[in-house]
């Protein structure tokens, strides 16, 4: 187990190093440097700004001075949020875009898997048809739209919910359940495949023939067993909440990671923007390595193989 | 953001007519079929040139922010432009990014995972290895970064859409080639002395273009999202290109005085992504070997 995590760890180095060298490669070579926009600036001001972040010179001179600095956990700094270092911005970000992600991936998961484990018991029946139905409605709204018609009833029509910012307890419901809906559609038709897998193993027929209950079958033999693909999608969930929060914490003004990344992005703030997509990278590989792990821990046949 | 189930997929299913005539078996996929055709035929008469509506997309008004009535169905926008008319026209950038998207992904797809997968061995772990890294970063994410390099134009957002779509089809694709060039039959073509080019487009390919079919249909809706949802946080397509995601981005903005106005395209988005997958599914239940078994054994 600790040979795996220390093998991941040092496959992760050069994944990251790539991942910066080419979201490096990829901002600096686009015309148009961060303090373009401010277009009172006389030249001379440019100039020293730009020679103060070391803009000035070429461009493999400051990817070296990049990777140095990179090496000794400093991420540069903002040249918009005036003097606030990357790291500054991504400690107040992270936490906050990580409270919003496990929230919603709780809920998902919650909402998700059931659907799924019922879809399958009914296989063919009322129950399957209205599962896979709303399945399908949740992965083909964007999540802006589902955003968008919370935010009309529930805070402009109904006024029972607040919008925007991240401050109370009550600011957390709309953004959460927002992005809570394409993976939770995303788990229900896995674990509905999963679960009609599971069902025609012959231990399943052994377990329901020596007169165990349907409902028991299901919770302890079938949902288990089906439960390991779950576990092991962690990665693509990741993804899926990240793609997300790009868009709730946008629409809901949520001072997360996705938001500060949209906002980079924009304003071509460099070092924000290698900032919050080396993160993303690194939550990334941590998903990837926790479901390694998983395998090894739910299917005894994998610790095998190895 | 890719949403499909990473199931195996069945070999070897035939591409037939009777896949059209087990999709009329499923309701939703056969009405799927039905709207996906009339949004297609819309957008390409709008291609044309027909002028489909009473208003052109970008004729103003004195008529601002009007609901929907009688004479504008779909209400009006902050000029005054009809907005039925405007999604009309907007249909043909949506769908044709959708189509040219799936269209990408085939070609390169195909082509990466049919040499990966014929030629197997370190090439072929090569091959992959790359794509398995560049697949398991967020879509959206890679096409942000793209962006930032090739501008918010059509073309840059198409190249985005491309060079991310095609990993999930070459995958499909090479997996498909593994499992099929041990059969019997590509032995046999081989016996017979046929080069390796006749043997991955005429005896490969054909044989696994059923599951590839499905993965594409998959890419359109997936694409058509992943175009609406860049525009609307303002890192894809903008005014005056027309889209259904520039459409509703335009209509965030006055979602509390004006609802409509994001409404009615985000409404074209839902139907025609939710149609795009019920056909997908229905596809791939049709294409399916063992639900084909189980519906005979009745």
């Amino acid at each position: 187990m600790l040979a795996l995590i220390i093998k991941r760890i040092l496959l992760a180095i050069p994944v990251l190093l790539v991942v910066a060298s080419l979201t490096f490669v990829l901002v600096r070579i686009v015309p148009g440097g961060p303090f373009d926009a401010d277009k009172n600036l006389p030249p001379e001001i440019i100039a020293n700004l730009n020679a103060k972040y070391h803009l000035d010179r070429p461009v493999p001179e400051q990817y070296l001075l990049y990777l140095g600095r990179l090496a000794q956990g400093d991420l540069g700094v903002s040249y918009k949020y005036v003097n606030r270092t990357v790291n500054d911005i991504l400690a107040d970000a992270f936490p906050v875009s990580l409270q919003l992600g496990t929230i919603s991936l709780t809920l998902a998961v919650l909402v998700g898997v059931p659907l799924g484990a019922i879809a399958a018991v009914c296989r063919g029946r009322k129950e399957d048809v209205i599962a896979m139905f709303l399945s399908t409605l949740g992965i083909s709204v964007p999540g802006f739209v589902i955003g968008a018609t919370l935010i009309f009833v529930f805070a402009i029509k109904l006024r029972v919910l607040p919008v925007g910012l991240w401050e109370s307890p009550w600011h957390v419901v709309l953004p959460a359940v927002t992005l809570a809906f394409s993976p939770a559609a995303y788990l229900a038709r896995l674990t509905r495949a999963s679960v009609l897998e599971i069902v025609e193993k012959d231990w399943v027929r052994t377990a329901r023939s020596k007169g165990l209950s349907q409902w028991n079958t299901v919770l302890k033999h079938i949902l288990r067993n089906s439960l390991i693909p779950v576990v092991t999608v962690l990665g693509p969930l990741t993804a899926i909440v990240i793609t997300g929060s790009f868009v709730v914490e946008y629409i809901y003004a949520i001072p997360g990671m996705g938001r500060f990344f949209i906002t980079a992005v924009m304003n071509r703030d460099y070092d924000l923007i290698l900032g919050t997509t080396l993160v993303f990278a690194v939550l990334l590989i941590i998903a990837n390595t926790f479901v390694d792990l998983a395998y090894q821990f739910l299917d005894p046949r994998m610790r095998i193989e190895d | 953001m890719e949403i499909v189930e990473k199931a195996p997929m069945p070999v070897a299913a035939p591409l037939d007519q009777s896949v059209m005539a087990r999709i009329k078996r499923i309701p939703t996929a056969y009405l799927a079929l039905w709207i996906i055709g009339a949004i297609c035929v819309v957008a390409l008469l709008s291609f044309m040139g027909c002028s489909l509506c009473q208003y052109s997309f970008d004729q103003t008004s004195s008529d601002f922010l009007a609901g929907p009535s009688a004479e504008h169905w779909m209400g009006t926008d902050e000029l005054g432009r009809d907005l039925f008319s405007r999604i009309v026209y907007g249909a043909r950038l949506s769908i044709a990014i959708g189509l040219t998207t799936a269209a990408v992904a085939f070609i390169i797809g195909t082509l990466y995972g049919a040499l990966s997968g014929y030629l197997g061995g370190k090439v072929d772990t090569l091959m992959m290895r790359g794509v398995d890294i560049a697949y398991s970063l967020p879509d959206l994410l890679v096409m942000i970064l793209i962006g930032v390099l090739l501008g918010r134009g059509t073309v840059g957002i198409l190249i985005a859409l491309g060079l991310v779509s095609w990993m999930g089809t070459a995958r499909l694709v090479r997996a498909q080639f593994l499992q099929l060039k041990n059969e019997e039959f590509i032995e046999a073509a081989r016996a017979q002395g046929q080069s390796g080019w006749n043997i991955v487009f005429k005896h490969l390919l054909p044989n696994a273009l059923g599951p590839i079919i499905v993965a594409l249909t998959f890419t359109v809706p997936s694409a058509i999202l992943s175009e609406s949802t860049l525009s609307f946080i303002g890192l894809g397509l903008s005014p005056p290109a027309c889209s259904w995601g520039t459409l509703a981005s335009d209509g965030w903005r006055s979602l509390r005085a004006h609802p409509h106005l994001i409404f009615f395209p985000s409404l074209f988005i839902f139907i025609t992504v939710l149609s795009f997958n019920f056909l997908g599914d229905g596809l791939r239940d049709a294409l399916d070997p063992r639900t084909r078994l189980g519906k005979n054994s009745h």
